[in-house]
């Protein structure tokens, strides 16, 4: 038992006991923190794996980026807890029969002796002077510059899509034409009139 | 020294958890896609462990992807479940049931 | 570390595509509502001018490090799935208009649908099947939602996500497990790291089955097509239209570079899970159809029971059987765009008109179009002599090169059953009275293409045989 195993040990059951509960607990808030936990010791498990520019990304990303608008969709619905967890109880022993049955199937294949992992994996342990970004990214924009391009189409059509989706015209609110401002003139806004000078009554 | 089957086995685990996530929230949309995130966490360690132990780095520029392409779905999916949130005031998976047949 | 600039001109037609989409989405900015049909006709003329680009420079070749294949396979697939998005386009026009989705985007996100498709054609890496893969699924999606105040289509939307994201992920999952094993990514190199006595690696059999499920699951194969009636029957019919003929290819064409491309040599194994698939797809659509009293969920078991058909094709494992395959597909999206195309010229600004009893008492009212429908369900059920039942006969006949007797009594015993629920609805169209009026909506471009379509089924019939040594000869090339 090396410092590593233990570390892998701890950080893997962070990782599912908080799995589990993202999809157990009943108040979403608190699946879409346990997300983020979730995310963080996956991270976490990827720089034991010296893959630091996935481990950073993961963080910026996810947790930054994709579960804050997770949290801000759960909070911006008005969502009737109580509601949602109706038939949890009903679906837990099918589902979790089958859960259980699924992972010792896997589990047995990926952990036998007989798949030739073992023999074919032969980890580098690289040193200081190593960087795992620089790697990245000299093969992301030469050798994989295709499926690059590609992926920026996906976002173009992520941001295009979700305005199209979302977007409203709202005829209340009120806008400034900023055009329509500065081409006004005095006389729009000012109106001379002439009153005649009311006399005091006597 | 810790396996590749480790890590695998593992990412079995988590991945059955989402699987069972999905069976279970049936009623709540946003922890469907939550269940969604947690199988892809699930996929991008076996990526990341497999291209460790075989010392090939495009594991890891797949996952990369994965991670793009994951953050689109989402944007997408929350737009969608807004869409139908202003249509229906829920998003209880079995009160969304206009088409039955 | 040496690097050379990879060869781009083999995806000079994807590349000019792309310009276009995003020039489709500027002009729709800057120019507004008064230009929406500018939108149209640019979106239709960039398409035609991609089939030319295509046709012009036919060729094989690999580029981008074997990650861009250009083959007769592909450039024939993508012909194919441009000519259909072209016929969505032009027979949903007028519906759009009435419903108000007729928008910039919608042109938009369907230009980066065939985008996605073409990038799934041509992949030659699990990566690019996966971003092609995503590229379509996302602009699906959308445009489902796009008609975002109705109940219905933002529902589809919502089913057809979530159902999408699952076979996604399951689909990553299996191909990490074939990563694991081979070591690569790239499709010829699975190929050759894969040895036929490698069967036995119960990792990589693993991984075949997530993505064989996966694969069921966006082709809508039963047990896995439980989103396909719903989503047929919630989203826009304009879209439902398009939904079910393009991507069907482009999952041909996903099915042909991992199971063949890829995974040849595990044959053995997806031919059983395929058979599976096949089977219970034929038995259960064909059967579940004759309930349906609403055309757009009739169509929907149809075309599970026509992705079975075609899957029967791919399982026979032979260059023959994927030729049938990829014919019955092309046959079957062109007949699909026909069915759905008479669904658009019946509806109006107040009905959708998606009911079987709509067709009621067509004759008497409009004969030429009953004409059409008739045409159109007669090839479905694979009838003699339309093109229909070609395209069966195909698939057929690869079966039983390949020794698979029984599968081929069980297919076309229920395809006999299948007939029954087209021939209905040919039977109502001439025997029983109209419940009311039926008017006809779409411009003259819809209904000259709509009765071009149909009639193509049966005019075309000294051209088949042609067709089928084309898609030979593409197939032959792959393996």
């Amino acid at each position: 038992m090396t410092f590593e195993h233990i570390v892998f040990y701890a950080i893997s059951l962070i990782l599912l006991v908080s799995g589990l509960l993202v999809v157990t607990v009943k108040n979403p808030v608190k699946a879409a923190l346990f997300l983020i936990l979730c995310f963080v010791s996956g991270a976490a498990l990827w720089l034991l794996l010296e893959a630091e520019f996935l481990a950073l990304t993961l963080i910026l990303v996810y947790v930054g980026a994709v579960m804050v608008l997770f949290l801000f969709v759960v909070m911006m619905l008005d969502i009737n807890i109580a509601e949602m967890r109706e038939g949890f109880v009903r679906y837990l022993p099918v589902g979790g029969v089958v859960a259980v049955l699924m992972m010792l199937e896997m589990a047995m294949i990926l952990a036998s002796s007989k798949t030739g992992l073992v023999e074919r994996s032969h980890p580098v342990s690289h040193g200081a002077d190593y960087s795992n970004t620089a790697e990245i990214g000299s093969v992301l924009y030469t050798d994989y510059v295709y499926p690059f391009e590609i992926a920026s189409v996906l976002l173009v059509v992520a941001i295009v899509a979700a305005i199209a989706l979302t977007m409203r015209k709202r005829p209340q609110t009120k806008k400034q034409t900023p055009s329509r401002q500065i081409a006004t003139r005095a006389g729009d806004r000012l109106r001379m009139v002439d009153l005649k000078s009311e006399k005091k009554q006597p | 020294m810790i396996l590749l089957s480790d890590y695998l086995v593992l990412g079995a685990i988590l991945f059955s958890i989402s699987v069972v996530g999905i069976f279970l929230n049936r009623k709540n949309l946003v922890v469907l896609l939550m269940a969604i995130e947690l199988m892809l966490l699930a996929v991008n360690i076996n990526f990341v462990a497999a291209s460790h132990f075989l010392n090939d780095i495009s594991g890891q520029v797949f996952v990369f992807f994965i991670l793009t392409v994951a953050a689109a779905e989402s944007a997408i999916g929350l737009a969608i479940l807004i869409v139908v949130f202003r249509n229906r005031k829920t998003i209880n998976v079995e009160e969304i049931d206009s088409l039955k047949g | 570390m040496e690097f050379q600039i990879p060869d781009f001109a083999p995806a000079y037609p994807e590349i000019f595509l792309l310009c276009m989409a995003g020039a489709v989405l500027l002009l729709d900015l800057f120019l507004g509502k008064r230009f929406r049909n500018l939108a149209y006709g640019l979106s239709i003329a960039s398409l035609l001018a991609t089939i030319a680009m295509i046709i012009g420079s036919s060729q094989q070749a690999t580029t981008f490090n074997g990650m861009f294949l250009r083959d007769l396979m592909g450039d024939i697939l993508k012909i194919a799935v441009m000519l259909f998005t072209i016929m969505v386009f032009i027979y949903s026009r007028i519906y759009q208009q009435d419903r108000h989705i007729f928008k910039g985007e919608y042109f938009v996100l369907a230009l980066t649908a065939v985008l996605g498709m073409m990038v799934m054609i041509s992949a030659g890496n699990m990566l690019l099947l996966y971003l092609g893969l995503e590229l379509l699924s996302l602009s699906l999606y959308s445009l489902i939602a796009m008609r975002r105040d109705s109940l219905h289509a933002t529902e589809a939307a919502m089913k057809y996500f979530i159902l999408g994201a699952l076979a996604s992920g399951i689909l990553l999952y299996g191909m990490s497990m074939i990563y694991v094993t081979t070591g690569t990514l790239d499709l010829a190199q699975i190929h050759a790291a894969i040895r036929t006595g490698d069967s036995a690696n119960l990792v990589l059999s693993l991984g075949l089955v997530f993505v064989v499920v996966a694969i069921g699951f966006k082709l809508g194969a039963v047990p896995f097509h439980m989103w396909v009636p719903d989503v047929y029957q919630g989203s826009p019919t304009s879209v439902t239209l398009f939904l079910g003929s393009a991507p069907k290819l482009a999952a041909f064409a996903m099915l042909m570079r991992l199971l063949v491309g890829g995974l040849e040599n595990m044959s053995g194994q997806w031919q059983q899970m395929l058979i599976i698939l096949a089977l219970f797809s034929i038995g259960f659509g064909n059967i579940v159809a004759i309930a349906q009293t609403n055309m757009k969920r009739m169509l929907a078991y149809s075309a599970i029971s026509h992705v079975g058909f075609f899957l029967l094709g791919v399982l026979s494992a032979t260059p023959d059987g994927y030729a049938a395959s990829m014919f019955y597909i092309l046959v079957y999206g062109f007949m699909t765009l026909g069915s759905f195309g008479m669904i658009l010229l019946l509806s109006n600004k107040d009905s959708e008109s998606d009911m079987i009893a709509n067709f009621k008492g067509m004759f008497s009212a409009h004969p030429l179009y009953a004409l059409v429908m008739t045409l159109l369900m007669v090839s479905m059920a694979g009838i003699p002599p339309l093109i229909g039942f070609n395209a069966k006969l195909a698939v057929i006949n690869a079966l039983v090169e390949s020794r698979l007797y029984w599968v081929a009594v069980v297919a076309v015993l229920f395809s006999v059953v299948g007939a029954f629920y087209y021939l209905r609805i040919v039977k109502f169209m001439y025997f029983d009275q109209p419940g009311e009026a039926i008017r006809l909506n779409g411009g003259m471009e819809m209904h000259t293409l709509l009765t071009i379509n149909a009639l193509a089924l049966i005019l075309g019939l000294p051209w088949i045989g042609w067709l089928i040594r084309i898609c030979n000869s593409a197939l032959a090339q792959l393996s």
